[in-house]
């Protein structure tokens, strides 16, 4: 798993100064390779750069950020963006969602929970690329634990219960996620049990107790707190802000 | 004919009752038309007196009879002034630009008035009824014809900027008046100066100045400043706010980001005011929110929850606890110098949930129990309210619109001292 580059763009400097200093990008084998303080700027560094991951504000100078995005996607369509606004507004979500960004932060930006946002972007990297398999040993397993994952969503899965199936110690699965997603073995199954609620949150009429049980979580509550705390709303609320769009 | 005048009066005098009776914008036309309407009156009673009494020569001392028609015509020059000042000013709000006639306006009407009080009057008698006459009559006509003429001035030179409703009411009070005075002028027994006044009064108080129109211009100006009371540009906010936070992080405070986060969460979730539902985990959010950062300023204040985290997704009236959670320290706490606790409960009960808010203040003073049950109880009833009861009294009435009428608001005193408000929700409708 190769580091992750990283380009900040705010017109803030305090806060692109904050997003640097602040968050432990080593530690979440990222690396800050550049920085933009306004949309052409932006537009020029993503083109020079070619960062994996833009983390950038929708109010900057010259060109907003979505528009930046619009931009740089058809030039770039595997560059992931993470897009941190103050706007409390879902209408933005709606514009972020149609133009395939990755993650969408609101400000203030928690730094302990930043690094949530960096794992799921590195999963959702991975989810890309799994496609184009090659044939490299850990790589094929990754994928087949994840497939066995997926199809299994609703049971208790653990790294025990992976180690058995596949006849391989957990140690080694632990260290596969590591390696090949670059997050570990909970963050990703936190993370499809999240990304498999959300679709059907938005995509059937089940109730939440219900969409809880199909994710995995035999407590309902759990779910709730987990899903609060992953999407910064509960299971209905989120529901309800896009059906509301 | 006196019949006549008496009807004119009692119309602008019940206009007047209406138009004093109304709330309005202080404004300086509002104020010119109020005296104008006031003018308007003391102006129609000489008519009516004159109109007596010109008719009466034989029977009205001369002295008399002159000095009325001198105040009568003096107040009608006066009226026909005002008209201009209001047409004047009306033109200047919407404009923008400065009146500059006015100078000219008032030396001539210094010079009327000298004119009408000074110049001779003389009756004329005809079978159809007497009417005065003389220098001292061509005087209001002068006056009319001058000031029809600046209005004219006005109206056309800024013809293009004025709104159409408000250039059709001084057109149609300009063409009564002339028409009037044109009717006046070749018939002298009609006597109809009055009636003119009136109409063109009613032409501006049915157009521009009826209650109605008022209300909204009012509202109009009250929504503008609670709009820049409430909408210091929230993103402003939040952006400087978290510029402070990062800065404080970065010199490596970090009670002081977390403080700040804290009032971010606080204030972002208080702007939500036009949503009226929300869900009772982003209610307790906020307060969780709130009572940190109290805890913060006073350090002998604990809090603690007791949640039923099944009902997170519950629905509840937007804004109910904090109200609530602020009168238990303002009436409960800050006596004991915000020393002791408050906790917050949310537990299912019957078909709705009950949150109770628990303090371990100081309790209600004697008497005060009956007089919040009271008050709560007839939570609809118009009364005048002190500060702190209007923000627990909106979260009754919330609650009794959005959840229905069995649900509400009601205080217990706790057996160990300090008082519980139980707030009682159902579904919102």
């Amino acid at each position: 798993m190769k580091k992750l580059r990283v380009l900040l763009v705010d017109d803030e400097i305090v806060i692109r100064e904050g997003l640097k200093k602040l968050f432990d990008w080593a530690a979440h084998d990222c690396e800050v390779v550049g920085e933009a303080a306004d949309g052409m700027e932006a537009l020029m560094q993503i083109d020079t750069l070619l960062p994996d991951v833009v983390i950038m504000d929708i109010n900057i100078p010259i060109m907003n950020g979505l528009k930046v995005v619009q931009m740089s996607k058809m030039k770039h369509p595997d560059m992931a963006f993470v897009i941190v606004s103050g706007y409390d507004d879902f209408s933005y979500c709606r514009e972020a969602l149609r133009l395939q960004i990755t993650d969408y932060i609101l400000k203030p930006v928690n730094y302990d929970e930043f690094g949530v946002c960096i794992d799921n972007l590195k999963i959702s990297i991975f989810e890309n690329k799994k496609m184009e398999q090659t044939g490299e040993e850990g790589e094929q397993t990754i994928v087949g634990i994840v497939r066995y994952m997926q199809e299994h969503l609703k049971e208790e899965i653990s790294l025990n219960v992976l180690a058995d199936e596949f006849h391989l110690s957990a140690q080694y699965i632990s260290q596969l996620f590591k390696n090949e997603i670059g997050v570990n073995f909970l963050a990703y199954l936190t993370n499809i049990r999240m990304e498999q609620a959300k679709k059907l949150l938005l995509s059937s009429d089940d109730t939440v107790a219900e969409i809880a049980e199909k994710s995995g979580y035999a407590d309902y509550r759990v779910f709730t707190k987990a899903f609060k705390k992953s999407e910064g709303v509960t299971p209905s609320q989120y529901r309800r802000n896009f059906q509301e769009m | 004919m006196i019949r006549m005048e008496i009807a004119l009066i009692l119309v602008i005098a019940f206009i007047a009752y209406i138009y004093f009776g109304a709330e309005r914008k202080q404004s300086l036309l509002h104020r010119t038309f109020s005296v104008l309407l006031i003018a308007l009156i003391v102006n129609l009673v000489f008519d009516a007196a004159t109109v007596y009494t010109v008719n009466h020569l034989d029977t009205v001392p001369q002295m008399m009879n002159a000095m009325l028609h001198r105040l009568f015509i003096g107040s009608m020059v006066f009226v026909v002034y005002l008209f201009y000042q209001y047409i004047a000013i009306l033109i200047e709000e919407e404009t923008g630009k400065a009146r500059s006639l006015d100078l000219a306006a008032r030396v001539f009407l210094v010079v009327a008035e000298l004119g009408v009080a000074f110049f001779e009057i003389t009756y004329i008698q005809t079978p159809d009824g007497n009417y005065s006459a003389g220098p001292y009559c061509a005087v209001s006509y002068a006056s009319v014809v001058f000031y029809l003429f600046l209005c004219a001035g006005l109206l056309l030179s800024n013809w293009k900027e004025l709104h159409p409703k408000k250039r059709f009411t001084i057109g149609i009070g300009m063409a009564i008046e002339f028409i009037v005075c044109v009717l006046q002028g070749f018939n002298p027994t009609w006597l109809i100066s009055g009636m003119g006044l009136t109409l063109m009064t009613l032409a501006y108080y049915l157009t521009l100045e009826n209650p109605d129109i008022l209300r909204a211009e009012l509202t109009e100006q009250k929504m503008s400043m609670l709009y820049l009371k409430s909408q210091v540009n929230p993103h402003f906010l939040y952006n400087t706010l978290d510029a402070i936070r990062i800065q404080a992080q970065l010199d490596g405070d970090k009670k002081v980001a977390d403080l700040i986060m804290q009032l971010v969460e606080f204030f972002r979730a208080s702007v939500k005011v036009n949503e009226p539902v929300i869900t009772l985990d982003e209610e307790l959010e906020m307060i969780m929110a709130y009572l940190e950062l109290m805890c913060y300023r006073y350090p002998k204040l604990y809090v603690s929850y007791d949640i039923d985290e099944k009902l997170l997704e519950y629905p509840v009236p937007n804004f109910i606890l904090q109200p609530i959670v602020e009168n238990s320290l303002l009436h409960g706490l800050k006596n004991n110098g915000y020393q002791g606790e408050i906790r917050i409960s949310v537990h299912k009960n019957g078909q709705g949930i009950e949150i109770c808010v628990k303090d371990s203040g100081t309790g209600f003073e004697d008497g005060k129990k009956a007089e919040i049950d009271e008050m709560l109880l007839h939570y609809d009833h118009k009364t005048k309210l002190e500060g702190n009861s209007i923000g627990v009294l909106n979260v009754q009435k919330r609650i009794k619109l959005l959840c229905g009428k069995s649900y509400g608001l009601s205080y217990t005193e706790n057996e160990e001292g300090g008082l519980t408000a139980h707030l009682l929700l159902g579904e919102c409708s």
